[in-house]
């Protein structure tokens, strides 16, 4: 009977999310719908890099760089080869997901701050090899979808049709951010559920125990930097599909930071508060302007921001998730 | 662009139209004119927010006195934090939320780039771009919906080419530039000036700004045995610029780029170095220097410093807000010309007609001045030479193309 | 061959490259010095050490010497740094490392913000601490600025290292870092070390900050981001759990950045900092824990 009641709630709450996901855009101004899309971005980045920090343990501070690997492979199909922009995704991914491994091999010999600095070295270098390798990357003007390639962007007229149905171009830049998201996410959920998911844990929780019990530790680590940076690759596409540009400037070591303060704020280690990390990290700058936009004091009432909601939630969001429902699973799942 | 992506974007111009406020002219209103850009508030370029905080002071001035055609100006300074694709995301913010008239002052050369076709595709008037590249003002046929202001970088290089090619034929010129659209187009100008002298130029070192010095880049230099020096780089790395050459024992004839020739900037530069090293510097200037005594008295800086106390200004020695007072200045003559119901053609075509004589905050003579075929509306500017401390301008106002 | 090649170029240029690293050092030695007490490193280092210049600044600006504002803004940076601990590091000290990590995060945005919030973004000058006077040895130029700037990051090492060896104070300190449960066990009030390492980080920040902007010729609020970040590089480099390797590391980077950029054209000033990174991976590979640390060995 309890577990009728458990599986019957489960389906509503994801009955109740998907419902939400379809109705949201006609629930805020059509303008907004690009925020939300944006936030779809970050929430992507912000699951893959999850699984790599949280359960493997293995901590990251070049996301940022990842994305902009799957930004510049989108925008170089699309301005130099003239490939439709939602058709390069795959590729993006993919290309993110080859460089993810590259570093996922020294990363092998690295642990704690030192694997900290050398992704940190990868973050703050890839502005200066953006602007290096200029023929391919457009140097520091970076790469214009609506002046070079225009005809490529989906949604040009202001209006998408799919399988008949009409749409704006807004809706339909959240709709496919958030499709891709919920995938990626359910992806993820199967995978940390299932033996990967238990083998990615032991290797967080002990190398040696790992080793010691059959785990391959040099294939499951760099698999889950491949992993993650598919993840961040496919979030990189889509940020150049929906700003329709890329530019150094928007891969900077910040965008790495805000990727991981999104994890750490959404719950490492656990999955459901990562959505409201991805919302964290994508509102909390305009409303620190809204504060108040003289010198100085967003950037201020951004950092107290952090600061606070570290300080109360340790866990982050997850952790705090998971304790309010400990009590319901509990009742729900324990024999009387 | 092809015809058939002109049509397209057409289109999509068409639905931006329909789908506005519901007025003939979004921003207009009886007692309104609503405009809008993006400037860096935060982040690490945020010492230009008084490029547009200085506008925003000017305006308030306007409205004070009535507004224009008894309309007040409200503009919104929207933070793109020196982000291109924020830029983007902030303009359409702009356009399609706050259903702006024009976009206004927006502020880095990458950033209205990205902007431009959009702009443009959707007609909306990109007036007075705050950035020096050359194209704002060269490829008008091509983005008529887009015009720049200050005289552009390129030009500037040139006239240090020319005048080195023709004053000191026999120089070895040492080049120190950032490593963006600025520092290049610096370079390019000075290349382009010194013509068929152009191997003058015995070696060029570049800097990214979040480098922490540039030590490095000028022993090279002294080591090229140049004997001038070009800075084509920002205040902090010009000042260091002139520490280093001075504790290596070089003394370049040096050409200062304007964004950091302000007076204060020389002051630190003479702090760190000495005045014998900064001795000689050329520059060239178009805007009154706000730190400079020869102003002291001046009518127009009189105003500028009225306007920054009454109207909640920042920092009355900052130049950028005299640039951004400039260029308000120069829209509400745009927005006087346009009529008395101001649609954005009547706008763009006022912008592309400009003969403004009495821009209180740029030097004496300077006309703001722009032709259908002439899209540059500040293209004159003095040589000065900082002698005992001070700049002095020398020869008479003349043509920065 | 050896004639034509310029030797001058080569000894200035690693002269420089010392002179450099050698600003780097100061922070490098904060780093490690809240590495070493706490465990974690602080992000916000470098705009705490900022935050102190301009206090520094406005002494001077209010009528005091430079050393008399030097001393003074230590003792305020030391407070600032204790205060810090107790209100923002001390409620996550039992919180997962990456959750101080991002607090420390949040922290630069704080400090980064108030130092904005508090003075304009306009340039600013602080006055040199040493002689700027250049000096030319064989035709190499340098000032007693640069020696000076050495020679107070190995006096700080070697402060630290009488701190850390000799005296219970700094027993207590390394004991807090290394095994907090046992220490408690035996007396030491772990929380407090945390915030007096804190506070001599702060401090010793803020002796970086007060050397580097006159060394700079001027300071901004952005004067020290280009610089954590090759203190944090050299410091890894030199072994994060070492001050000496600290030293070491941050001048060893500062020299391989300028001869790497003088002598490779296609690296030149556009890749210094990837190929700085490159070659500190490539010792990390070799040497983990750098090349003055000490590794951990894990014993099953």
């Amino acid at each position: 009977m309890r577990r009728a009641l458990g599986i019957g709630a489960w389906v509503l709450a994801v009955a109740a999310g998907l419902g939400l996901f379809l109705l949201l855009p006609h629930l805020v101004s059509d303008f907004h719908s690009r925020d939300l899309a944006r936030a779809g971005v970050f929430f992507i980045a912000i699951v893959g890099l999850n699984l790599l920090t949280g359960y493997t343990g293995q901590i990251s501070l070049g996301h940022g760089a990842l994305m902009a690997i799957g930004g510049y492979t989108t925008a170089a199909l699309v301005v130099h080869e003239h490939w439709r922009d939602v058709w390069t995704i795959p590729l993006a991914g993919l290309a993110a997901g080859i460089v993810g491994f590259i570093i996922g091999i020294p990363a092998l010999r690295l642990s704690g701050l030192y694997l900290a600095l050398v992704t940190f070295g990868f973050a703050v270098s890839m502005p200066s090899l953006l602007k290096k390798f200029s023929g391919l990357t457009g140097g520091t003007q970076g790469l214009r979808f609506l002046e070079s390639a225009p005809l490529q962007v989906t949604g040009l007229t202001g209006k998408v049709t799919i399988f008949g149905h009409t749409m704006t171009q807004n809706h339909f830049l959240y709709y496919l951010t958030w499709s891709i998201g919920i995938v990626g996410f359910a992806l993820a959920w199967l995978i940390v559920r299932g033996r990967l998911g238990r083998v990615f844990r032991s290797v967080r929780d002990s190398e040696i125990a790992a080793v010691s019990s059959g785990v391959n530790l040099a294939a499951t680590k760099t698999f889950a930097f491949a992993l993650s940076g598919v993840y961040a690759g496919v979030a990189g596409a889509l940020l150049a599909i929906q700003d329709e540009i890329v530019n150094p400037l928007s891969f900077t070591f910040l965008l790495s930071i805000l990727v991981l303060v999104g994890a750490v704020v959404g719950g490492l280690g656990s999955l459901p508060g990562l959505v409201l990390g991805a919302f964290f990290v994508q509102y909390l700058p305009s409303i620190s302007t809204h504060v108040s936009s003289r010198a100085g004091v967003p950037d201020f009432v951004y950092g107290a921001a952090i600061i606070l909601v570290m300080i109360l939630l340790p866990t982050g969001a997850g952790g705090l998730l998971r304790r309010v429902a400990r009590p319901l699973t509990t009742w729900l799942y324990t024999r009387p | 662009m092809s015809r058939v992506v002109v049509a397209i974007l057409g289109a999509l111009a068409l639905a931006t139209v329909a789908s506005g406020a519901g007025t003939a002219t979004p921003g207009v209103t009886a007692n309104e004119v609503v405009i809008g850009g993006t400037i860096p508030l935060t982040g690490v370029a945020s010492a230009y927010r008084t490029v547009g905080l200085g506008a925003a002071a000017y305006f308030r001035y306007v409205n004070a006195h009535g507004g224009v055609n008894h309309r007040k100006i409200r503009y919104i300074i929207k933070d793109d934090q020196y982000d291109p694709a924020q830029t983007m995301d902030k303009t359409r913010e702009l356009v399609e939320q706050d259903h702006v008239f024009a976009i206004f002052n927006s502020l880095g050369t990458e950033h209205n780039l990205a902007t431009r076709p959009y702009l443009n595709a959707i007609k909306v008037p990109q007036l007075f771009v705050a950035s020096g590249a050359t194209t704002w003002g060269k490829d008008s046929k091509q983005w008529p919906w887009t015009i720049g202001y200050q005289p552009n970088y390129r030009a500037e290089g040139t006239i240090y080419g020319r005048y080195i090619a023709k004053t000191a034929p026999k120089s070895r010129i040492g080049v120190l530039s950032q490593n963006d659209d600025y520092g290049k187009d610096l370079l390019a100008g000075l290349r382009n000036g010194l013509g068929k002298r152009a191997k003058l130029i015995v070696s060029t070192q570049n800097y990214n700004v979040d480098d922490p010095d540039v030590q490095s880049q000028i022993a090279k230099l002294k080591s090229a045995k140049a004997n001038t020096l070009a800075l084509f780089a920002t205040p902090k790395f010009a000042i260091q610029a002139y520490r280093y050459a001075f504790q290596l024992g070089w003394k370049p004839k040096v050409y200062i780029n304007t964004v950091s020739s302000a007076s204060n900037t020389m002051a630190f530069a003479v702090l760190a170095s000495s005045k014998k090293q900064t001795e000689g510097t050329i520059s060239i200037v178009f805007l009154k220097d706000p730190t400079d005594p020869r102003w002291a008295k001046d009518r127009g800086m009189k105003l500028y410093r009225t306007i920054m106390k009454k109207f909640k200004g920042t920092n009355p020695n900052d130049v950028y807000n005299v640039y951004g007072m400039s260029v308000a200045h120069t829209f509400v003559a745009a927005l006087k010309k346009a009529g008395k119901n101001p649609t954005r053609d009547s706008i763009m075509r006022a912008a592309r007609h400009l003969t403004i004589r009495n821009d209180p905050f740029l030097l004496p003579g300077v006309v703001v001045r722009t032709t259908p075929s002439d899209g540059f509306p500040l293209d004159q500017a003095r040589l000065e030479r900082f002698h005992n401390g001070r700049w002095r301008s020398f020869g008479g106002l003349f043509r920065v193309r | 061959m050896i004639l034509a090649f310029d030797w001058t170029q080569l000894a200035q240029q690693t002269v420089i490259g010392l002179s450099s690293g050698g600003l780097w050092a100061l922070l490098a030695l904060a780093l490690v010095l809240i590495y070493r007490s706490t465990g974690v490193i602080n992000f916000a280092q470098g705009e705490m050490a900022m935050f102190s210049t301009f206090i520094a600044w406005s002494l001077i600006h209010h009528g005091l010497s430079y050393w008399e504002a030097f001393f003074l803004t230590l003792a305020i940076s030391f407070v600032g740094g204790v205060a810090l601990e107790r209100v923002v590091i001390r409620p996550v000290e039992r919180a997962p490392v990456l959750t101080v990590v991002i607090v420390t995060l949040g922290l630069f945005f704080l400090v980064d913000g108030a130092a904005r919030w508090f003075w304009s973004s306009e340039t600013r000058s602080l006055p040199n601490a040493f002689s700027t006077r250049p000096i030319t040895v064989a035709g190499v130029a340098f000032s007693i600025q640069d020696l000076g700037n050495i020679a107070v990051s190995l006096g700080v090492v070697a402060l630290l290292f009488a701190l850390f060896q000799f005296t219970k104070l700094g027993l207590a300190l390394r004991a807090a870092a290394v095994n907090p449960e046992e220490s408690r066990l035996l007396g030491i009030r772990v929380s407090w070390m945390l915030a007096l390492g804190w506070g001599l980080a702060a401090a010793m920040g803020a002796v970086s900050g007060m050397l580097t902007a006159p060394a700079l010729a001027s300071f901004d609020q952005n004067l020290m981001q280009p610089v954590l970040l090759y203190a944090f590089a050299g410091a890894v480099l030199g072994g994060i759990s070492s001050p000496f390797g600290a030293v070491v590391g941050t001048l060893l980077l500062g020299v391989f950045v300028n001869l790497i950029g003088t002598y490779v054209d296609w690296i030149g000033t556009d890749l210094r900092l990837p190929a700085a990174f490159a070659v500190i991976l490539g010792v990390l590979l070799v040497r983990p824990a750098g090349l003055f640390g000490r590794a951990s060995v894990r014993r099953v």
